[in-house]
């Protein structure tokens, strides 16, 4: 995780402590109401200006609890530019080279049928969000969720991914399955550290997402319509990928996944 | 008419066709003749003087003339000149339609009892034929044969032949004298042959033709299915589009049922509103093909009162329902989202399998459902068999300098010689701007490149069917035309990098579409025949829009429908190495059954020493062998044939061996049925019974006025004749002429008071 309003301010500890306080699984399952919803201000229209003719690295906006609408915005748009960067270099994708923040109850994000959240663990989300989501994912679209940490997050997102899709289970998404194949060969699911712990080394987990999953949500016809990275930050291995500091290892596993996501998801 | 032109003339018209005038006296005499006194009753008529004035010598003379004229021509005296047959020396061939139509009662009874009473061996003409002739009879129908008198005809026929019948028959008695052939029919031909060469023999024979009508022109009151096209043979599933055609007399405006039947079930019923007299009404129906294996299709309007003929208000068609796994190659150049919708809309359809090779990066593919590890594992095929062995091809977005050279040649072959369906799609790699113009592709393609425009926008497409987009199944979207034209209409726009507006000559635009700032429409789906196979070309990039954009709710099928239509319309008809075909799908017992097998290499070229058996699978289940010859005269085809015993569906199966080793297989299927294809545009048809008459120098009839038939083939020039010279000095008309005249010129004087 890296939160940037809170960088350098609190430890994590602090940042958890702070956050736990007013957790949604606190909430849970009497209230859904966001206590931030996105605004205006932080919620600007898709930049795509060449619609469906081009792949958008697209980033969902989405309302939270205690984080004033922030909480997708962890990242952005660095994260996401540096991607798109060795997305275009490395593959015959040529991708919108710039950042696609869409919210979840625009209409125009279903001409965007790829779209990355982060920080799902605060998320909460609008009646209208909700239905945009699922109006998303079964008209096709394909989210990925990146960067929250935690059996209390988990359970916020699991309770915020039931009222998109309660019809579908979460499973563990296995280590042959296609998606690891379909760039890169990638073999193990690593846990990749946000920017403070890879700096330091150790640990790399946060709160008690001491073990990484990749897990998945298929609809009827066996489609992975969500791919849940769960105890791992693929998003500040992209948006630090050029600082000496932080270890090699982790942002080239984090670009291969994203990579394989990628192309899994347009072929697919 | 007829009589009083005799009255006048002594002889038919008929006669004076036959025959040739000749005069005693030169005609140079009898002009020289005409003028002298024709010059000396105009010179006595003008020195007279008088009170007659210029005007009345002028008509007077005139009048003298003609009286003279018509004298001079008597004492010219003559003569018709005729050949005429010798009596008991010469042959006539009768030639009897057997056919089923012959059983239709459109007179006084049906057609076959006024052929077997007008020529029964003691009736009138039969008297005045042989007393004149010696005759041989033969019946016909989709065969001739000889027999003795009319008492062999059945009028079970399964079709009618009538250049086969004329052949025949020509070549039967071409040892003997032979003054001509009577060909008695109704004239309606479902032969498929044309008539011209049957023509052509007897007039190099000099053989006239006197052909004998049977039946009436139009029938007062008919219903008629008169087709029904349906494909040959569909894949399990597929959404079947038949157009039938409906004729009707009198019953203009009526509504009536159609239903549609497989296996004695109703499968389909709609309301058909009956087109004006004489006009035909195109009728779509709508099927889907869900059972496996030979299924028959009766499509049927009930019989309404008043109809002549009831049998032609059906009609059946054999359709081949297979279930196989069509095997297409997809090859992307860039990973894009048209990839994954599109292997999504026809992943469940179980008789296509998508092998989808995506190149990811610079020389980096993706392999998706391929057979095993082998498969493309090299890349894009760089041989003919590999990409052979796929049925059909689609290219993405992918740049012409990819291929070698070879490998857009072999792209162009894999369409025109191995009968394999091309689908190119639009993207910023494909088409002008992929670099196409000048490549063995661009000849392939149904579209006209133009060059590309360095930095130009995608346009945005709003989409619409072109008037064959209408009636294609593959842009069927509705149940009905207008209903699938709407919802074309509604759709979402889409986007390309390709401005393509022009289609080439002989290729049909299914689907265009207005672009914003473009005056002309852009073409978005179009196609052609090439070669043995097809080409198709849709320009968009993003058809999946038509599944994600907001305003197409979340179940709606049309993107599916359009792209499952599409790849199995791209597989269908699209040639194995073996290839079973029969000349027909439905036929009699009488008839035959013709096979012909295509068999080629993996290359696709034909193979001429392969060992080919057919097994045919009789209705009972009973097996025979039948081995195959190779057709000389075409390489790689064999053909055999066999006659079906009993009615029912056989199954045809066929197997090629090259060294013992089995090299392909094919099964098809055929009805052996009583048909009912007489019955169909089954008025009489009189302009092919005229036209084989008068091109050999015969005469037409209708089977009610023959009296003049035995008289009119005595003058034939054919056969044992004699050469005969009538007299015309005596016509009536020389008579009545000169008492005409002289009752005028005497009327004249008096009125003038000339007398």
């Amino acid at each position: 995780m890296n939160f940037r309003p809170l960088k350098g301010a609190f430890t994590t500890s602090v940042v958890i402590a702070g956050s736990l306080a007013g957790s949604p699984a606190d909430k849970q399952p009497g209230s859904s109401e966001p206590t931030s919803p996105v605004s205006d201000r932080l919620a600007p229209l898709a930049q795509g200006d060449e619609g469906s003719s081009r792949f958008h690295f697209t980033r969902a906006v989405y309302s939270d609890v205690l984080r004033q609408g922030r909480s997708w915005f962890v990242d952005f748009p660095e994260a996401d530019r540096h991607f798109l960067i060795g997305l275009e270099r490395l593959t015959a994708i040529d991708p919108f080279e710039r950042e696609n923040p869409v919210r979840l109850d625009d209409p125009a994000l279903r001409n965007f049928p790829f779209l990355y959240a982060v920080e799902v663990g605060y998320m909460a989300l609008t009646e209208p969000e909700v239905e945009g989501l699922r109006g998303y994912l079964l008209a096709g679209g394909f989210l990925v969720v990146d960067d929250f940490w935690g059996s209390r997050e988990w359970a916020n997102f699991e309770f915020q991914i039931k009222r998109v899709l309660p019809e579908f289970a979460i499973t563990e998404l296995p280590i042959d399955h296609p998606l690891m194949s379909s760039f890169y060969e990638i073999e193990e699911v690593r846990q990749v550290p946000g920017f403070g712990r890879g700096v330091r080394g150790f640990p790399t987990w946060e709160r008690d997402g001491y073990v990484p999953h990749l897990r998945g949500i298929f609809d009827d016809d066996g489609r992975l319509v969500v791919l849940i990275n769960w105890n791992t930050d693929l998003g500040d291995a992209w948006e630090h990928a050029d600082m000496a500091e932080y270890p090699l290892n982790y942002s080239t596993y984090a670009y291969r996944l994203g990579i394989n996501t990628i192309i899994y998801a347009l072929t697919h | 008419m007829e009589s009083i032109f005799q009255f006048f003339f002594k002889y038919r018209s008929f006669v004076f066709q036959r025959g040739e005038i000749i005069f005693s006296l030169s005609p140079t005499v009898v002009l020289a003749i005409l003028v002298g006194i024709g010059a000396l009753t105009f010179l006595t008529y003008s020195r007279v003087r008088g009170k007659s004035t210029r005007r009345d010598r002028i008509i007077l003379s005139l009048m003298r003339v003609g009286i003279v004229a018509a004298l001079v021509f008597s004492l010219a005296r003559p003569v018709l000149v005729l050949s005429t047959s010798v009596p008991q020396k010469n042959f006539i061939g009768i030639l009897l339609d057997d056919s089923r139509s012959m059983q239709i009662a459109d007179g006084d009874g049906s057609r076959g009892n006024a052929v077997t009473e007008t020529f029964a061996s003691d009736g009138s003409l039969m008297g005045a034929l042989s007393d004149r002739f010696l005759i041989r009879f033969f019946r016909f129908s989709s065969e001739t044969q000889r027999m003795e008198g009319t008492a062999g005809l059945e009028f079970d026929g399964p079709r009618t032949s009538l250049p086969d019948a004329l052949d025949r028959a020509r070549q039967e008695l071409s040892g003997v004298p032979l003054a001509g052939l009577v060909m008695v029919s109704d004239g309606a031909d479902n032969s498929g042959v044309q008539l011209s060469d049957a023509i052509v023999a007897l007039e190099a024979s000099s053989v006239p033709v006197f052909s004998v009508g049977v039946g009436r022109e139009e029938f007062e009151r008919d219903i008629a299915l008169r087709r029904v096209d349906t494909p040959r043979s569909v894949l399990k599933g597929a959404s079947l589009v038949v157009d039938l055609t409906i004729a009707q007399r009198g019953y203009r405006g009526q509504t009536v049922e159609l239903f549609v039947e497989d296996s004695d079930r109703i499968i389909s019923q709609q309301e058909v509103e009956l087109p004006p007299d004489g006009e035909a009404a195109r009728v779509r129906v709508h099927l889907t093909a869900e059972e496996v294996g030979p299924r028959l299709f009766k499509f049927r309007v009930p019989a309404l009162s008043g109809e002549l003929v009831t049998q032609n208000n059906e009609q059946e068609a054999l359709v081949i329902v297979e279930d196989r796994k069509e095997r297409i190659l997809y090859f992307e150049g860039e990973p894009r989202f048209e990839v994954g919708f599109l292997r999504r809309a026809v992943a469940d359809d179980e008789n296509l399998q998508l092998v989808v090779l995506q190149r990811t990066a610079e020389d980096k593919f993706l392999r998706l459902d391929v057979d095993g590890e082998d498969e493309l594992a090299a890349g894009f095929p760089s041989t003919r068999e590999e990409l052979f062995s796929y049925r059909s091809l689609v290219l993405g977005s992918v740049e012409a300098s990819f291929f070698t050279h070879d490998q857009l040649q072999m792209i162009a072959e894999f369409v025109g010689q191995r009968g394999g369906g091309l689908l190119l799609l639009g993207g910023p790699r494909a088409f002008a701007e992929g670099g196409y113009i000048g490549t063995p592709l661009e000849a392939v393609m149904p579209v006209v490149m133009e060059a590309p425009v360095e930095g130009r926008p995608p346009l945005s497409l709003d989409v619409a069917l072109s008037p064959a987009g209408l009636t294609n199944a593959v842009t069927q979207l509705g149940a009905t035309e207008e209903e699938s034209g709407e919802r074309w209409t509604a759709l979402p726009n889409v986007t390309t990098w390709n401005h393509i507006s022009r289609i080439k000559p002989g290729a049909v635009e299914l689907i265009t579409a207005t672009a914003e700032g473009l005056s002309e429409p852009q073409t978005v789906l179009a196609h052609q025949r090439y070669g043995r196979g097809k080409v198709v070309v849709f320009t968009p990039q993003d058809s999946w829009l038509w599944k994600m954009n907001p305003d197409v709710p979340v179940d709606d099928p049309t993107h599916e429908t359009f792209w499952r239509q599409m790849l199995r319309w791209l597989v269908s008809y699209v040639p194995d190495q073996l290839n079973i075909s029969t000349e027909r799908d439905r036929v009699a017992r009488s008839e035959g059954v013709d096979l012909t097998a295509s068999v080629e290499d993996d290359r696709f070229l034909g193979v001429n020493n392969s060992h080919v058996v057919a097994e045919v699978v009789d209705p009972a289940g009973g097996i025979s062998e039948l081995e195959m010859e190779w057709a000389v005269e075409r390489d790689g085809e064999y053909r055999a044939g066999f006659a079906p015993a009993t009615n029912g569906v056989y199954e045809i199966r066929v197997n090629s061996f090259s060294d013992g080793e089995r090299t392909g297989s094919d099964t098809t299927y055929v009805q052996v049925a009583e048909l009912d294809t007489e019955f169909y545009d089954a008025e009489m048809k009189a302009a092919p019974l005229r036209r084989m008459a008068e091109e050999t120098g015969g005469r037409f009839y209708t089977i009610d006025d023959l009296s003049t038939l035995a008289d009119d083939i005595t003058f034939s020039e054919s056969g044992t004749t004699v050469i005969e010279e009538r007299d015309l000095w005596n016509m009536p008309i020389i008579f009545f002429a000169v008492v005409l005249l002289l009752g005028t010129e005497w009327g004249y004087r008096r009125v003038r008071g000339l007398a």
